[in-house]
């Protein structure tokens, strides 16, 4: 069993001062930061990935062996392309150099270059795979982000760490229902351990995930997204019932 | 047509943007990517031979390579003599005098590049090596041939800097420039004709190169 993954950081942010202390374990395969916009959940996850540094903290990836990617106090900093995190960020960045499938297969090693095809084939990209980002539709463009982020991630088997940031943001229901349904499955059957950023109720649900509740740079709960977002879910059903907008 | 001049100037230009190349792509990207106390410094020395007279560059360069200064003795001892009015001081000389003109396009071309996609790259295990050269690089391309051709060019052209550092040997530095300057001097205005004409159209050539690729790359997502 791996040590729990622990997150200890602070950072300037633009609200302010950001804290973050959580410690969790994997138990579940999907775990979600979840919190509203502007709380700093973008923040911690650039911090994990390397693309920024905390003033102060430790951030540990509990798989054994335990990883310490930054420690303050030790004068630890391990570069971003040694961590064995992925990061799909928020806004899907793809390479406009590259087709759809050279951008999947950019993150992944080549002993491994048959994930390509299996990734183009989950994600319903194959006959996208020679075409160039500018051609794409923004959610083309988001899917092909995820898959090549998941596809790397699934090559560092368990011991990696694949970070989504809202990978599901701005996608029609339909599509975000299917892809979230393809990547959970697949990312389940390779051991991958995800952490990601949400602020929709109704995604952390369907994830089943457990949950970091954050708000104002600060963990407020964790534990079962039943437990942890009970209230939200209440809330949520009651303004779909209609007795939302009754109260306002 | 003074072909021995000609043929001296293609190899001078060659070499320095050869040169250039190699020496400035690290630095533009040193100075793009914004780290470092003295970029503001570097940066300032870099582009100081885009506002100094070239006579002045030329001047320091001639004390600088002379037996007065330790670089100057440094170069004497390895190689053998003062590289003042050879080729390969001026191959030196015109380094310096076109850096600005390799480095600043380069610069410009990295610092277009979106932060997005080298952090992407990072954020899928890519080393900053690799980002650079299958990321960075070829979204810079347009910015390398300026880059190349500006540098070429420059050299070409080049008078002052030369004159000074170089003198007017014919075989070893005079360059067509230089070329030209005497046959007006001679009022051989015939053979200056032919020399000036060819300068244009070396010129011409080079510009030609830079704005025919201006937009043909964006269907590779290339940043001109």
């Amino acid at each position: 069993m791996s040590e729990p993954t622990h997150l200890s950081l602070t950072m300037q942010h633009r609200q302010g001062t950001l804290a973050f202390d959580a410690a969790f374990e994997l138990t579940r395969p999907w775990t979600v930061l979840f919190g509203p916009s502007g709380s700093g959940k973008t923040t911690v996850l650039r911090a994990i990935a390397g693309l920024m540094r905390p003033a102060t903290g430790r951030i540990v990836l509990g798989f054994a062996p335990a990883r310490v990617l930054f420690d303050r106090t030790e004068g630890i900093y391990m570069p971003a392309h040694r961590r064995g995190v992925r990061l799909a960020a928020q806004v899907a960045t793809l390479f406009p150099n590259m087709t759809v499938q050279e951008n999947i297969a950019y993150g992944v090693p080549p002993a491994a270059m048959e994930v390509v095809d299996e990734t183009l084939q989950r994600f319903h990209l194959e006959r996208l795979a020679e075409t160039m980002p500018w051609k794409l539709s923004g959610g083309e463009r988001q899917r092909t982000a995820v898959a090549r982020a998941a596809a790397s991630a699934t090559t560092l088997g368990g011991s990696g760490l694949l970070l989504l940031d809202e990978p599901f943001a701005g996608l029609d229901l339909r599509l975000r229902d299917d892809l979230l349904r393809d990547l959970r499955s697949w990312l389940a059957e390779t051991h991958t351990p995800v952490l990601s950023v949400t602020h929709d109720v109704g995604e952390a649900f369907q994830l089943g995930a457990e949950v970091i509740k954050f708000a104002d740079g600060r963990v407020l709960q964790q534990g079962p997204v039943e437990a942890v977002l009970a209230e939200e879910r209440e809330r949520l059903l009651d303004q779909l019932s209609g007795g939302g907008v009754r109260k306002a | 047509m003074d072909f021995e001049a000609l043929w001296l100037t293609l190899r001078l230009a060659a070499g320095t943007t050869a040169i250039l190349l190699v020496a400035g792509l690290p630095l533009a990207w040193w100075i793009a990517s914004g780290r470092g106390a003295g970029r503001a410094v570097v940066q300032a020395l870099v582009a100081l031979p885009l506002v100094l007279p070239p006579t002045v560059v030329g001047f320091y360069l001639l004390v600088m390579l002379g037996p007065l200064t330790a670089p100057g003795r440094l170069l004497i001892r390895l190689f053998g003599h003062s590289l003042a009015f050879s080729f390969s001081g001026l191959l030196v000389g015109s380094v310096i005098y076109s850096l600005p003109f390799a480095v600043q396009p380069l610069v410009a071309g990295f610092g277009s590049v979106d932060r997005g996609y080298t952090e992407a790259a990072a954020g899928l295990g890519a080393s900053p090596w690799r980002t650079f050269r299958t990321v960075v690089m070829p979204l810079t391309r347009g910015s390398l041939l300026t880059s190349a051709v500006l540098a070429f060019t420059h050299t070409v052209g080049e008078f002052g800097v030369v004159l000074m550092l170089g003198g007017n040997i014919p075989g070893a530095t005079q360059t067509l420039s230089i070329s030209l300057y005497d046959q007006v001097q001679d009022f051989n205005y015939a053979a200056a004709n032919r020399t000036a004409l060819a300068l244009v159209i070396i010129s011409l050539a080079a510009l030609i190169v830079i704005y025919s690729r201006r937009g043909s790359g964006l269907g590779r997502g290339e940043l001109v």
